[in-house]
């Protein structure tokens, strides 16, 4: 179901665009911040049992800062998992169609995913200005200001967008193959 | 619109939707805007952030990534080989003893990584060109590498055991102990069909078989202990009442992390990097089906969708193994095209209330649940373990494949019909060490 993007190139590799490969650097670079976010993660996770069980102290900020890290890596990592084909889709409808009806699902797909993310990406946006406007806190002994969490979501969504206009385009320049099926 | 309609409507769009290729993330968002958009009004969009927040929002969703950081740092070690090799060496003599130690390796290697592809591929990679070599037919030799590679989300810690907990909110504890019996029984099942298969071909008399001396045997030992450490430090921070399966995994994860770099001396920063790189892909991909379908139940239960079918399906006066059995066909079907993950979060939200209302019990439940998206693993068209062996050994043709784990799907079929004539076998286990749940 998934497929390994490196397996599926077209065998005649084009060089991609500037902007493409600008796109494609910002989506690793998500990628490490969510990979780091996630090790950070089980560190705090770890320090919180070691520090409650040894010395049997309170844990007040391990749990959220926990939650909100997992969160962050979800939505910001997003670009990355799409630039390597993480997402997990049903691509049996696309096999077993013919080369060039698959080409303009492919296209008809990778738009209307590029919409949705836009919503997302715009109504994500209005919820963090909202949150930085009215001050909004956590309801925890932390009582973090929640645009800090939230910002997650239009970093997240953009970068989403951007990653899947630059798979669009380079569908459209021959340099990446339907659903990256190859000639399957 | 009538809600059972609408219901139909519903399914329809997000089979269509799922279908053209699209990522399930992203489909689940797609259907839920467009019938919020068109019968909740356009305004009801600007909640879609919101909620999809609001679904990650949780502890319990930490122990998905750390199980699979668990996994995936010892799936990147030399750990399946040695495992394997250990079981290869004291199982020798029993009859069919390497296609056995294979499904054990298969369950052990299970209980670490939670992944089932992952399990497929460590075993596989060092099993199947061994069992080939020594006379093994290919049909044996992959089909139990496949169906062994399933009991991953079954045998705890399993991610779609956790899924279902947090889909449900069933303790995830109890979810993790009901697995273990069933798990048991199912490698019981496939390692007495691979005795058989393999006495039936008459390929047992020319089988190799190589005899190890004590000294050897017990050399191979100390290699096995890291994987004893991390079971037992596992089970006993978890059930212990030191940690909640969240905080366990992130232990767990560490603790893996620990003894790929010490023990097998995973040392170089771009193999540390592998480790999270398909960590992070992993646990993104689940975290946001999770996350989107967080908007599609709210969109199902805003439009009075849940409620009607869990009505209508109560209301339909049949009997509740008929019931049963209809949702097993309906959940089979599913899990030929869909990963298990988004069968579950897709599901249960309506599924749950009519199980309980039949009188089964949810945590059963999963466990039938789980079997039903084992035998997805290895069924076209999807079948994710058959490609996994299909890229293990390129040799084999995928039919070969395929009709080598067909048996081990009648082995599936068999432990669903014996778990649900006899609950206890995943109900017991949870019971006993965690008192009845209330």
């Amino acid at each position: 179901m998934t497929n390994d993007i490196t397996e599926n190139l077209p065998d005649e590799v084009i060089e991609k665009p500037f902007l493409i490969r600008v796109i494609l650097a910002l989506s690793t670079l998500a990628g490490w911040c969510s990979a780091s976010m996630i090790l950070i993660a089980v560190f705090i996770t770890c320090q919180m049992i070691f520090v409650r069980s040894v010395f049997n102290q309170s844990t007040i900020w391990q749990t959220e800062t926990v939650i909100y890290l997992v969160i962050a890596a979800t939505l910001i990592g997003l670009p990355f998992v799409q630039k390597v084909r993480g997402h997990v889709n049903v691509d049996l409808i696309p096999l077993l169609l013919p080369m060039r009806v698959r080409y303009f699902l492919a296209i008809f797909t990778l738009l209307i995913s590029a919409l949705i993310v836009a919503v997302m990406f715009w109504y994500g946006l209005e919820y963090w200005h909202i949150a930085l406007k009215k001050n909004w806190v956590s309801d925890t002994v932390m009582e973090v200001p929640l645009w800090i969490p939230y910002s997650a979501l239009p970093i997240g969504f953009g970068l989403f967008f951007l990653q899947l206009m630059a798979d669009f385009f380079s569908l459209i320049l021959k340099i990446e193959s339907p659903f990256g099926l190859g000639d399957k | 619109m009538d809600p059972l309609t609408l219901g139909a409507l519903v399914g329809i769009s997000t089979i269509l939707v799922l279908f053209s290729g699209v990522s399930v993330g992203i489909g689940l968002l797609i259907v839920s805007a467009i019938f919020l958009m068109i019968f909740d009004g356009f305004g009801s969009l600007e909640l879609m952030p919101e909620l999809l927040f609001g679904k990650l929002d949780s502890f319990a969703l930490l122990s998905i990534p750390m199980f699979i950081i668990m996994g995936a740092s010892i799936s990147s070690t030399k750990a399946g080989a040695d495992l394997y090799e250990a079981l290869e060496r004291w199982l020798t003599r029993v009859p069919g003893g390497l296609v056995i130690s294979n499904l054990g390796a298969c369950a052990m290697f299970a209980a670490m990584s939670g992944s089932s592809p992952a399990t497929c591929a460590a075993i596989g990679k060092m099993g199947i060109p061994e069992m080939l070599k020594r006379g093994y037919p290919p049909t044996i030799a992959t089909g139990s590498i496949a169906a062994g590679g399933t009991l991953g989300i079954l045998i705890p810690p399993s991610i779609t055991m956790i899924v279902y907990g947090i889909a449900t909110e069933t303790s995830i504890g109890r979810l993790f102990l009901a697995g273990v019996m069933p798990g048991l029984l199912l490698v019981s099942l496939f390692m007495a069909w691979s005795i058989y298969a393999t006495w039936k071909s008459g390929a047992r008399k020319d089988l190799q078989q190589r005899v190890y001396s004590w000294k050897e045997k017990f050399e191979i030992l100390p290699r096995v202990i890291p994987f004893l450490v991390i079971i037992a430090g596992v089970l006993y921070s978890m059930y212990g009442g030191i940690a909640t399966p969240s905080e366990t995994a992130a232990v767990g994860a560490m603790l893996c992390l620990v003894i790929s770099i010490i023990v097998y001396k995973l040392l170089n920063p771009k193999d540390l990097w592998a480790i999270l790189r398909d960590s992070t892909k992993e646990s993104v991909m689940i975290l946001f089906i999770i996350a989107a379908a967080g908007v599609f139940s709210y969109m199902l239960s805003s439009l009075f969708i849940t409620q009607s079918i869990a009505e209508w399906i109560s209301n339909l006066d049949i009997n509740r193994w008929v019931l049963m059995g209809l949702i097993n066909v309906f959940l089979l079907v599913a899990g030929f095209f869909l990963p298990p993950v988004a069968v579950i979060l897709m599901v249960a939200p309506i599924l749950l209330p009519v199980i309980v209302t039949a009188g089964f019990d949810p945590i059963w439940f999963a466990v039938i649940l789980t079997i039903n998206m084992e035998i997805g693993l290895i069924s076209p068209p999807v079948g994710l373990n058959l490609y996994v062996i299909n890229g293990i050994a390129p040799d084999i043709p995928l039919k070969t494949i395929l009709i080598g784990s067909l048996p081990f799907v009648a082995c599936m079929v068999i432990a669903i019909i014996l778990i649900s004539l006899f609950p206890g076998i995943a109900t017991w286990l949870p019971e006993v060490l965690m008192g009845k749940a209330i």
